[in-house]
């Protein structure tokens, strides 16, 4: 391989920024736009960036200014950068900050404007209306406090992104400490810690199994206040809570569960989104718990499925600090901006790939097995209505032969099948003879047989779309999907983090898609492979029939 | 020296030759006799051409040349009391035009005496025609005081005597002189009684207002160059600043590098598309606007753009109107060569012709004064100013210290500045540098430096310029397993052709990102590729392989690409597969193109029945089916024709019919009435009163001169107030009278019969001759 002379950057004029891994000044140049940039898409050889008003703003906030921007972007790109996109970059920056939040000693919260003309502008805005209260002179204007979230979603949505200068209120202290025996933080978990506590509020991103748990432990140990911590469902509670105990110094007394089954508050709580979006009545009966206590850090697991109320709730919370952890902020219904102003900036990210190589995270194998359905099943799809042949084709039969022939390559390994249909699950775990595991379960049951699974006693298991999130499964060294949520790259990306895991001796980890060939179920495979495949995870592609005639097939190591 | 012609007869060789120089227009056809050459200088189209050259000082400075003319010296005053008239029938010196303008005026005078726009010694003179070129009230002034019949009349050119004079005045009558002073002079009278209007009338009475009509009043010259203190502009004309943003000399050529190979790869595109589909010529002329909006979404770029692209691409003949019927777009022989060029070079040859055509490229999807839509390549957007006006705008970018961006509205400044009297409109200036900025031709609004060599005519330097700065062509792709893929540079020509088989692009830049899908990849098998091809290029192409998923994606495309096909056919056999045993083969039957499709399917390519003829001739029993599959029978209807629709037979209603002839008559006699009317008008007017042709011929012959020297000379005598003998053919014949013209325009004469004590107009084309009193 070659290297092109010059530098690894290539910035294109519509706001993209190209980034060739293999040249010698690639990670220098990846550090020095990770600040600003977002990273879009990062495979193989060139990773796409993009400049967004969002990830401008976010450097803003972070302390860089548009010249360090622009010399940045001038330094590491091989050809001449266009002139507009600098000045671009330079009027979006400045932007920012226009408007501050500040606390008034007499007045309380104020929106003090550097700017008077971008005052009167946001003022004069019907968005604004009922969000701000007296004008205090030309340059100051109290707000609610209870409006300051709001009032920052809309100031981002107008575009005059306000600096949250009004600091946030302590929190009644609570001392925890991580207990780091056997096991310390990592480099890049510090690095997120250090990030979201210098920036005070906003979104970690790190992958499936790299441990953003600790990460939201050592975030608590750095608050050392009370922590309201909010998870996606009960399951994922106790783990939080087995997590928590294993490595803090919290007892089991001073956490508790507030879910639909417990309603305890302690000075660390973790409460599930369920319970807190429960409407009674048309109103939210759990909200008290919010103001239960005076909470100095607000934790949400998975924040790129944080419900609407949720987000709602949220505004109201705008002076306590906030820590988002997820895998991937890409949310399906594009409230990524919501994120942004409610929860916080993006305060720290890592490519899949680079945790990867750092062996954090357990090397994965993808692919995507094309099945020919049978001509008697094809005429059944050509002739099914169209909301209907997704699921037709998702749950052919031809499926439950290959996914036996996938687990038979993997005698040794724990092997996870993982679909959305229960009668075909309910098929497969029949075949395979393997426990099954859905909706309906009993939080006991599905305890008792991931700890089965855990230890080894069972080796293979059956789960429908309840696994996608937030269960912990060690030792799953193969995933079998065979049918999924439509097109949902989220979930895709989630269940490749079940086997994310480092593996104790390790292997890589196997990830299968069994996909109709020319059904809609391969076009959906294709939309939810994008995001793990912008994620550098190549998916080879192999037809069953190829797997039939030879198990080896497809076992080889990618060659790219 | 009395007269402009005489003063040219005086002029040196080289002095005449230097003005025909500075106007063309004179020289163009020779003129007979210099007599024919101050006629032609003295016109108005001639002089308006000479102005239009002339910046901000010369203008103003030639306006207080016709102001002064005549006047007193306006501030060292030779003559106190001295009145206007023959005696003071001076010009200015350009000492005096200084003072009037207050700054040196040496430089523009030369410049107007190179021009002849002014003439005469250290007095100047007005060339004749001027002061009709540059309109009534000239620098903001009014007519001269007729003199004072009363020796003891104040002399209100003094501004003394002025200021001492308003000491007296009615209220209100310092401030009408004060909205007068500096133009126009032109004041409505108070109509109704009171303060205004007495104050008026003090004015009036002290000479310090005259009247012009019933509603006028207007400041004499004198009064208001006493209280301008002898300027004739308020404020010393003087260049308007430019105030450039500066551009960083180094980031500026690469910065238009984008631009220029966008340009570039926008017309091929235009050249490819029209190449195999040229768009139909609109009857007017142009391009259809629908057909724009498809080649716009072709390219992936905007409608504006690609209106521009296609006009620098008309205007530098790659693409023309092809007069065939119907006629289209197509692009000339001459796109082979160009195609052949390398990039630099192809952009230096688009740059340039868009600069130097006359094609208003901006006035695309404007709408004309009927209100239709202009098209691109409108044979009515040609605007010969065009390329002075760009030629213009981007001097004033090439004149600055430093390379910078200056605003249109500077820039247009600054052009009327230097050309007030044909100062381009704001929004040309405009669309100018908007256009240049698409182009390449300036980068963030700076002049590039292969865009100041095509503005100094130096192509070989632009090309070269743009040689440094475009990046080398890259001839490898990095193919990636998301299916997308990524040029690290200007893809080279076969790595272009490839990306356009095969992939789709994302982003375009310094650098090209693609993507490839089951439609892009489908294109390569379309043209011809195999799956193997394409792979084979692929591979030939990407630095790292072909990933699996895309080698994947290709294999899968190609297996299933023609697995479902479809033809044309004139007729189809289907029957029992046994039936048509040997059908195909036939020799004899080879002509009707007989095909088996399936077993016992065949198409044929002759019409059904003939095929049935044929295949019962050969001792197959075929039958005709319809579109269901019926068979139809051998009955076959004998043929009719359709009889013509028959008129509706109701009973004609006789009110209708009626009051149809009543109309009918009605109109007749209408016209005839008109007619009749029109017939009486002619017998009236058509008078045998007017001379022949033969008659004005005759007496023509012993006049002295072409029409146009007539008027030369009535000028002449109008600029100088003398007197002339004016052979007039009337009614009765011609007619001599002794004359002093006061304004020619709009082919009237306007003169004082000094004898009769009578004004009178006459028509230029009665003229027959014109002579100074005192020249016979």
């Amino acid at each position: 391989m070659t290297t092109t002379p010059g530098g690894p950057l290539i910035v294109q004029g519509d706001k993209t920024v190209l980034l060739e891994v293999d040249h010698p000044d690639s990670a220098a140049a990846r550090r020095a736009i990770a600040p600003f940039a977002e990273l879009e898409r990062a495979p193989e050889h060139v990773h796409t960036y993009r400049l967004t008003p969002l990830g401008l703003w976010n450097a803003r906030a972070a302390g860089h200014d548009a010249e360090q921007v622009v010399s940045v972007l001038l330094k590491y790109s091989r050809y001449p950068v266009p002139h507009a996109l600098l000045v671009d970059v330079a009027e979006t920056m400045a932007r920012y900050g226009r408007l501050q939040l500040v606390e008034h000693p007499t007045h309380g919260l104020v929106l003090h404007a550097l700017d008077r003309a971008v005052l009167e502008e946001v003022m004069r805005s019907r968005r604004t209306a009922g969000l701000l209260g007296t004008r205090l002179d030309p340059d100051d204007v109290v707000v609610h406090p209870s409006e300051r979230g709001h009032l920052k979603q809309v100031l981002l949505k107008l575009g005059w992104p306000a600096e949250d200068l009004a600091g946030y209120v302590d929190g009644e202290a609570h001392a925890i400490s991580l207990v780091q025996d056997g096991w310390a933080l990592r480099p890049y978990q510090e690095q997120a810690v250090d990030g979201f506590w210098h920036g005070g509020s906003g979104v970690v991103v790190l992958p499936c199994g790299a441990g953003k748990t600790i990460v939201g432990a050592a975030a608590m140990a750095r608050s050392g206040t009370t922590t309201l911590i909010l998870v996606t469902n009960t399951v994922s509670a106790r783990q939080w809570r087995d997590e928590l105990l294993r490595r803090t110094s919290l007892t089991e007394d001073e956490i508790g569960e507030y879910s639909g089954a417990r309603k305890e508050v302690r000075p660390v709580t973790i409460a599930t989104y369920q319970v807190l979006t429960t409407k009674r009545k048309g109103v939210y009966t759990h909200l008290e718990l919010l103001d239960a206590r005076d909470w100095g850090l607000v934790l949400y697991d998975e924040v790129h499925l944080l419900p609407a109320p949720i987000f709602r709730m949220t505004a109201d919370l705008q002076a306590r600090r906030r820590l988002g952890l997820t895998a991937t902020l890409v949310r399906e219904d594009g409230r990524e901006d919501e994120v942004f102003s409610l929860i916080g900036p993006k305060r720290f990210d890592a490519p899949w790939k680079e945790i990867e190589a750092q062996g954090y995270i357990a090397p994965a194998d993808c692919v995507e097995v094309r099945l020919t359905l049978p001509d008697r099943d094809r005429m059944a799809y050509a002739t099914a209505e169209p909301e209907e042949r997704y699921r037709l084709a998702a749950a052919a039969i031809g499926k439950n032969t290959v996914v036996e022939q996938l687990v038979a390559r993997h005698p040794d390994d724990q092997v996870l099948v993982i679909g959305q249909y229960l009668d075909q699950l309910e098929l497969l775990a029949d075949h395979l003879d393997a426990p099954l595991i859905t909706g309906q379960t009993t939080v006991r049951e599905r305890q008792r047989l991931f700890a089965e699974f855990r230890t080894g006693e069972i080796t293979r298991l059956v789960v429908s779309k309840v696994a996608n999130f937030s269960v912990d499964l060690p030792e799953a060294a193969v995933a079998i999907q065979v049918s999924g949520s439509f097109g949902s790259r989220q979930e895709e990306a989630q269940r490749l983090g079940r086997i994310m895991r480092p593996k104790a001796d390790g292997r890589t980890a196997h990830f299968y898609a069994v996909v109709a060939r020319d059904t809609v179920d391969q076009e959906f495979a294709a939309h939810r492979q994008r995001f793990l495949a912008e994620q550098g995870y190549a998916y080879r592609i192999i037809d069953a029939e190829d797997l039939e005639k030879d198990p080896a097939a497809g076992s080889a190591e990618p060659t790219a | 020296m009395s007269t402009f012609a005489e003063h040219l007869r005086a002029l040196a060789p080289e002095a005449l030759a230097a003005l025909l120089g500075a106007r063309p227009d004179l020289a163009t056809p020779p003129p007979g006799t210099i007599r024919a050459l101050a006629a032609r200088a003295s016109t108005r189209a001639s002089v308006e051409r000479a102005l239009s050259e002339v910046d901000g000082t010369t203008l103003a400075m030639l306006e207080a040349v016709v102001a002064l003319s005549g006047a007193p010296r306006p501030v060292d005053r030779p003559h106190p009391g001295g009145a206007a008239g023959p005696a003071g029938r001076v010009g200015p010196s350009v000492g005096d035009l200084s003072t009037a303008l207050g700054l040196d005026t040496h430089a523009a005078v030369e410049h107007a005496r190179r021009l002849g726009l002014v003439w005469g010694g250290s007095e100047l003179r007005a060339a004749p025609g001027l002061a009709d070129a540059l309109g009534p009230h000239s620098a903001g002034l009014g007519p001269a005081l007729v003199p004072s019949d009363d020796p003891d009349a104040p002399d209100v050119a003094d501004r003394a005597v002025v200021d001492r004079l308003l000491e007296e005045a009615p209220p209100g009558a310092v401030a009408v002189l004060d909205a007068l002073t500096w133009g126009p002079p032109v004041g409505r009278a108070p109509a109704e009684p009171g303060p205004a209007r007495s104050a008026v009338v003090w004015l009036i009475r002290h000479r310090l207002l005259v009247r012009g009509d019933a509603h006028h009043v207007l400041l004499p010259r004198e009064v208001a160059l006493a209280l301008r203190g002898g300027r004739t502009v308020a404020i010393p004309p003087k260049h308007p600043e430019l105030v450039p943003v500066p551009v960083d000399a180094r980031s500026l050529d690469a910065g238009a590098v984008q631009e220029s190979l966008e340009t570039v790869r926008l017309t091929a595109g235009v050249i490819a598309a029209w190449g195999a589909n040229p768009p139909a010529v609109l009857r007017s002329g142009g391009l259809g606007a629908r057909d724009l909006r498809r080649l716009a979404l072709d390219l992936e770029t905007t409608v504006e753009r690609t209106a521009l692209v296609v006009e620098s691409a008309g205007a530098g003949g790659l693409l023309m109107d092809d007069a065939d019927d119907p006629p289209s777009f197509v692009p000339t022989s001459a796109v082979d060569e160009w195609g052949a060029l390398d990039v630099a070079e192809q952009w230096t040859r688009l740059a340039a012709s868009w600069l130097d055509s006359d094609r208003a490229a901006w006035l695309v999807g404007t709408r004309d004064e009927r209100g239709s839509l202009r098209g691109a390549l409108d044979p009515a957007s040609r605007r010969p100013w065009a390329r002075r006006v760009r030629r213009a705008a981007l001097g004033v970018l090439a004149g600055l210290d430093a390379p910078g961006r200056v605003g249109a509205e500077q820039v247009h400044a600054a052009l009327t500045w230097q050309a007030p009297r044909s100062a381009p409109p704001l929004h040309a200036v405009q669309a100018c540098l908007e256009e240049a900025e698409l182009l390449g031709v300036l980068s963030s609004g700076a002049l590039t430096t292969p865009g100041r060599a095509l503005l100094h005519d130096d192509r070989s330097a632009a090309t070269a310029a743009m040689e440094r700065v475009v990046p080398p062509p890259v001839d490898e792709i990095l193919l990636q397993g998301d299916l997308t893929g990524m040029v690290p540079g200007r893809p080279s020509a076969a790595l272009a052709e490839t990306i356009a088989l095969t992939a789709t692009v994302e982003s375009r830049g310094a650098g090209l990102t693609v993507r490839f899908s089951e439609e892009s990849v489908r294109r390569s098998l379309d043209h011809g590729w195999s799956a193997e091809d394409t792979l084979a290029t692929l591979s030939r192409h990407a630095r790292g392989g072909v990933p699996q998923p895309l080698e994947y994606l290709v294999l899968d495309t190609a297996r299933r690409h023609g697995q479902v096909r479809a033809g044309a056919a004139l007729s189809y056999v289907r029957a029992e597969p046994s039936a048509l045993v040997g059908t195909v083969d036939d020799p004899t039957l080879r002509d009707l193109g007989l095909r088996q499709l399936a077993p016992g399917v065949l198409i044929a390519q002759v019409p059904a029945a003939e095929l049935v003829a044929r295949l019962r001739a050969r001792g197959i029993p075929a039958v005709v089916e319809d579109t269901h599959g019926v068979v139809l029978h051998a009955v076959t209807a004998p043929r009719r024709v359709r009889p013509p629709r028959q008129r509706s037979a109701a009973e004609p209603d006789p009110g209708a019919r009626a009051r149809h002839l009543h109309r009918v008559a009605a109109d007749l006699l209408g016209a005839e009435t008109t007619s009749r009317a029109a017939g009486e008008d002619s017998s009236v007017n058509g008078g045998p009163s007017y001379p022949t042709r033969a008659d004005r011929r005759s007496s023509a012959d012993e006049g002295t001169a072409e029409p146009l020297e007539a008027l030369a000379t009535l000028r002449e005598a109008v600029a100088e107030r003398r007197t002339v003998i004016l052979e007039i053919a009337g009614p009765d014949g011609p007619s001599r009278r002794t004359v002093r013209p006061l304004r020619v325009d709009g082919g009237r004469v306007r003169v004082v019969d000094a004898e009769r004590e009578t004004e009178l107009t006459v028509a230029v084309h009665r003229i027959i001759r014109v002579t100074f009193e005192g020249d016979e």
